[in-house]
């Protein structure tokens, strides 16, 4: 008999621009929050949960597997495995698909996947100088040495430090930023500045609206900000109700100065968050008594050219489909990440071009057009923010709520990866 | 009961262990028996080959627990203490005269006599358990260390760490006694069979001998201090500490310093001789009785289940609390602090912020004095969770109700929650004035609808008053009762009524400080009279401050109408609650506060506000006390005796002592009572009721018991 993987319920926090109001929160923090109130929401026996399975990016020195600090805290048992999964802007999509598989092949049948990023909290890191300084002085074992060795510092190494997230961003194998290689499609895909601020523009818009309507709010459980607790975070810091196409044309290129086109306002901000899912066996969960949310059909990830790694879920997509048994057009609604507007627009022109399903992906004609009024219909990374460990699950948390809320079937995550990879997810509204 | 193997001797050849096991008792004490069996062990010891002695304990977690208390409790006259201390000066005496080194395994609570009887051996080493605790708990008892403690303890650990120990009643782990000298080693509770057979080796090697461990102070400052002319210092200053703490009410700390001081480097004789009669001037005062009284009350809730049936409490693992406030805030602090998970439930995200902030700021506290580690703050924060709908709720056993004190808002709630809890969840009320049994008509189940009041600040004040209401079932009870004491707390189970208990006694006393005002008493004097002459922790005055003057006045006029005239209220209540001032909430009541909420001091703006003249203080201390006091033992007779809001005269000692912080010296309102006299009480009472008014009528039970000559115990 074969079985099905549901998602029975998520919850998520609130997404908060790095250096906002959440900065000061541990991701570690952040996970617990999301993974305890979905636990009390759901009323879920955490007896039955097989095991917790965690994205994150920045694996934080004092927590370095934080899916088992996570579950810990939020009250999970000391007997329940849990760990953390990073593929890289996928890392909480990985999660969601490890927990599929384990469930799909019948080892296990509840399963708590998410993930959580702090991206305030990334590092500065000591420099290869500076740091094989303080090692030496480690080595020295009087006080005099001690002293001595002080004058062997160099300020300016000391001053250098490297910027954990900057590394982070920049791709080790091509050596180029990720803001470079949107500007990289930008270019070879004809997206204007214009194109991109527009499409920016209507991220803003669409996440204000869904704010405004409550659309969001099911899926969001607030922050209390500790030691002083002045402060609840109780939805997502980043969208600008009034975002115009005017006043993101002020703003200079950030990665390209003369030529490039990508400015801080149509790429996604650096975000801290973290988001739930709890996943179960299809027959399992009606016993249990829940109404799950939706069907997993189906996923893949995908391989590219590092330096267009942007355009991932062009690779992915297609083969989640197909292992879904799905057609293109016969997606109700795509949550597609938003990294760079640049990116995802190059997405949409991929999706549709001919020449470029056959060259590149081997497929007999274009997977077809992406309909806008099916895309990303609550804004997305520009507005809501991405954080980078987090985001898969957001991305399927709200596809998921979304399809409910419109009564619509069929659904597509996807996402690009950092490195040269896509990722796409495909589930199925299970109550229409 | 048989003692005479309590104590045994196992030979191990060049050595001897003896251990301690007092059958049929779960702790071992040093009792009479005890003694006389410790006593022929050493005089068997004492001619033996051995060459070194260990003794340690077969019980679990307790080394001696101390002495007996049950055959102090009785005795009256100095001259049976000093024969008990003579003969156990005599055999602690030969204990440490013996020829042999001997070695304590310390492993457990070691206290009172247990640790006089360690300091009697030649070496000690502890475990790093967490149930080792090794200290003088005497002086809590109202009596002082009488085998030795006040004259070994500061020869071995110095006069300043000894007082410590012996003034506060204090006791150390293992580390810490390390670190005083108090033990030679703390080690792992593993270890240490193995480490004993070290030094037993050492010993056996002629590495280790007899000896008398003495005190050598270190640094430079602390070797003045522990000098001639700075021990000077040390026992004024710990002189200033004890009057400051103990208002000078309790003797026992005076008499305690008194012998150490006297004692200090005096012959052992000599020294014994201190300490015998400091010891039995304090023993036979009414003071002491009262403190071992009150120890028995308190040992005594810990064997109740507050049900005369046999009913098992359920188990509890998931606590709810409805009201996230600083009260909310606290009872959910207090429940995950016990480990158990909590969901808070409030109506908006600001309220369940105070809830969070109350709750960390608790535990932060204890995080900056080390007391907590910052790992398991995180963990204990990481227990409470919250939401605004009723997430989580059908997982949780008890729900704890704390919102505002309005009957139709509670109901609804009420009504409302069960919906969302599984079917044999209790739901607790933190009412302090509103009938349990009318609110538990909106549960449909109302036997699972139970009182459960806590004093506020949550985690200061000991008692809960749990309150049957009259479908309350005793299994709820037992639960509810079972919770409060696994959270730390003493509960009084006690019948619905207006105020219950403590608040029913309470009351009257605070409302009769504005007749007292009225009378011409300042607010300062009428407060200190109450503290610094009678003890309580609080005057009437500030105490209203405290509860907030607007409560205070609301419940009044609800004890109005539900008691009847004999609840009279001050003209001045209607122009404070005409005022804006509500208390030491919003800074505004008899006394100023500063940004803390410290009282600063009385604000004189006060009389003014009410239309009073200059006070003159023109009434006696006396009056003031007994205006005050004997109301509240008038109302104590009748919640007990005609009402039977609880059924003995201990329950109400203990929740006015737990409640209220009654100065535990007196042994509790009708302990008070009866030392005073219920005929001079009556009669008193009669005398203010002609000269003044309604509320002092004495009440029927209590003109009874003068009549008949009995007393409340």
């Amino acid at each position: 008999m074969s079985r099905n993987v549901v998602i029975v319920e998520g919850l998520r926090t609130p997404f908060a621009k790095a250096g906002t109001d959440l900065k000061d929160v541990h991701p570690a923090d952040l996970g617990e929050v999301a993974l305890r109130e979905l636990i009390a929401k759901t009323n879920l026996d955490t007896d039955l949960v097989d095991e917790v399975i965690v994205g994150n990016t920045g694996s934080p020195s004092d927590a370095v597997n934080i899916g088992r600090v996570v579950a810990l805290r939020a009250g999970i048992p000391l007997k329940t495995s849990a760990y953390t999964v990073h593929r890289n802007c996928a890392s909480a999509l990985e999660s969601v698909t490890s927990g599929f598989e384990k469930i799909k092949s019948g080892t296990m049948d509840v399963v708590l996947t998410g993930g959580t990023e702090s991206m305030s909290q990334l590092p500065l890191i000591y420099n290869k100088k500076t740091t094989s300084w303080f090692i030496q002085m480690m080595s020295k074992k009087t006080a005099m040495q001690k002293i001595m060795h002080l004058k062997n510092l160099s300020l300016p190494a000391l001053l250098n430090p490297k910027i954990s997230v900057m590394e982070g961003l920049t791709d080790p194998f091509v050596g180029i930023n990720m803001g470079k290689t949107a500007e990289i499609l930008a270019k070879e895909f004809g997206i204007s500045r214009l194109q991109q601020d527009e499409f920016a523009t209507m991220s803003h818009t669409r996440a204000a609206a869904a704010q405004e309507s409550g659309a969001l709010k099911d899926e969001i459980t607030p922050v209390f900000i500790p030691p002083k607790f002045k402060k609840v975070v109780h939805q997502d810091i980043g969208p600008r109700a009034g975002q115009t196409v005017e006043k993101l044309a002020k703003l200079r290129p950030y990665f390209d100065r003369k030529y490039g086109s990508i400015t801080v306002g149509n790429a996604c901000p650096l975000t801290d968050g973290a988001a739930m899912l709890l996943l179960m066996e299809e027959e399992k969960a009606k016993s249990l008594g829940y109404k799950p949310l939706a069907r997993i059909r189906g996923y893949a990830f995908a391989g590219l050219e590092p330096e267009r790694m942007g355009l991932g879920p062009v690779y992915s997509t297609p083969i989640a489909l197909k292992r879904a048994g799905v057609e293109f057009k016969d997606l109700d609604l795509i949550e597609l990440n938003e990294a760079f507007a640049a990116q995802v627009l190059a997405c949409n022109k991929a999706f549709a071009s001919d020449e470029f399903c056959q060259n590149k992906l081997g497929l007999s004609k274009a997977l077809g057009e992406v309909d806008p009024n099916k895309l990303n219909v609550n804004g997305g990374a520009i507005s809501l923010g991405h954080p980078v460990g987090a985001t898969g699950t957001r991305l399927v948390l709200t596809l998921a709520k979304a399809l409910k809320a419109q009564n619509k079937k069929l659904g597509l995550a996807t996402l690009c990866i950092g490195g040269g990879q896509g990722g796409a997810i495909v589930i199925e509204n299970m109550n229409v | 009961m048989s003692t005479v193997d309590c104590l045994e001797i196992i030979d191990k050849g060049d050595y001897a262990v003896v251990e301690f096991d007092l059958k049929g008792e779960k702790v071992n004490k040093l009792s009479f028996p005890v003694m006389k069996r410790l006593q022929e062990v050493t005089n068997e010891l004492k001619s033996s080959k051995y060459k070194a002695v260990v003794v340690k304990s077969k019980k679990k977690k307790i080394f001696i627990a101390g002495a007996d208390i049950e055959e102090i409790k009785s005795v009256t006259e100095e001259s049976q203490f000093r024969s008990v201390l003579e003969q156990a000066h005599s055999i602690f005496n030969a204990w440490e005269d013996l020829p042999m080194p001997t070695i304590a395994a310390i492993d457990g609570a070691c206290l009172g006599g247990g640790c006089e009887f360690v300091i009697s051996c030649d070496y000690r080493i502890a475990t790093l358990d967490k149930s080792t605790r090794i200290g003088l708990p005497e002086v809590k008892l109202g009596i002082i260390p009488g085998f030795g403690g006040c004259i070994r303890l500061p020869r071995m650990i110095g006069v300043m760490a000894s007082l410590d120990i012996i003034l506060a009643g204090k006791s150390v782990d293992g580390k810490k006694a390390a670190r005083l000298g108090l033990v030679d080693e703390a080690v792992p509770k593993e270890l240490l069979d193995q480490r004993v057979e070290l030094m037993v080796n050492d010993i056996i090697a002629g590495k280790k001998s007899k000896r008398q461990k003495t005190f050598k102070a270190k640094k430079l400052p602390n070797k003045f201090l522990e000098s001639f002319l700075g021990r000077g210092i040390v026992f004024s200053k710990a002189k200033k500490t004890v009057m400051k703490q103990s208002k000078g009410f309790y003797p026992a700390p005076l008499a305690a310093l008194d012998t150490v001081k006297k004692a200090f480097g005096a012959s052992r004789s000599k020294a014994q001789e201190i300490e015998m009669k400091a010891f039995c001037k304090v023993a036979v005062t009414p003071i002491s009785k009262h403190l071992i009284n009150l120890f028995y009350l308190m040992e005594g809730i810990k064997k109740q289940t507050g049900v005369s049936s046999d009913v098992k409490p359920l188990k509890i693992e998931h606590v709810g609390v409805l009201g996230a406030g600083v009260m909310g805030g606290g009872i959910a602090q207090l429940a995950a602090d016990k480990n158990y998970n909590v969901r808070m439930k409030d109506i908006s995200n600001e309220a369940l912020a105070i809830g969070y902030k109350q709750a960390s700021d608790i535990w932060a506290k204890k995080v900056k004095r080390r007391r907590l580690s910052k790992f398991d703050f995180k963990k204990k924060m990481s227990l409470i969770g919250s939401s605004l709908d009723y997430s989580g709720f059908p997982k949780l056993d008890v729900v704890i109700e704390a919102i505002v004190e309005d009957m139709k808002i509670k109901k609804m709630v009420i009504a409302d929650t069960v919906k969302h809890c599984k079917e044999d969840a209790i739901i607790a009320t933190n009412t302090s004035s509103l009938s349990v049994t009318e609110m538990a008509e909106a549960h449909p189940n109302p036997k699972n609808f139970v009182g459960m009041h806590f004093f506020n600040p949550v985690h200061k004040m000991p008692l809960v008053e749990v309150i049957r209401g009259e479908h309350t079932s005793d299994e709820a009870t037992a639960t509810i009762f079972d919770l409060s004491k696994r959270m730390g707390k003493t509960p009084v189970v006690v019948k619905d009524g207006p105020g219950f208990l403590v608040n029913r006694l309470l009351l009257p006393w605070m409302s009769e400080a504005l007749f007292l005002l009225e009378d011409g008493m300042s607010i300062k004097t009428l407060d200190r009279h109450f503290t610094h002459k009678f003890g309580m922790p609080m005057g009437p005055c500030r105490l209203l401050d405290e509860v907030g003057l607007d409560t205070a006045i609301k419940v009044l006029k609800i004890f109005q109408n539900s008691l009847g005239e004999r609840i009279q209220v001050s003209a001045l209540a209607d122009k404070i609650k005409a005022s804006d001032r509500l208390g030491k909430k919003n800074k505004k009541g008899f006394y100023n506060y500063n940004e803390k909420g410290h009282d600063t001091d009385v604000d004189d703006s006060m009389y003014s506000l009410l239309g009073l003249k200059s006070a003159n203080d023109s009434l006696t201390e006396e009056e003031c006390i007994e205006r005050g006091m004997y109301q509240m033992i008038n109302e104590a007779a009748r919640a007990l005796l005609e009402d039977k809001i609880v059924e003995t005269a201990g329950e109400v000692d203990l929740a006015m002592i737990m409640g209220t912080g009654f100065p535990p010296f007196r042994g509790g309102l009708l302990r008070y009572a009866d030392e005073v006299g219920i005929q001079n009480i009556v009669d008193k009472l009669e005398g203010y009721h002609q000269k003044i008014g309604i509320r002092f009528k004495p009440a029927d039970s209590l003109v009874e018991m003068a009549k008949n000559n009995k007393t409340f115990y």
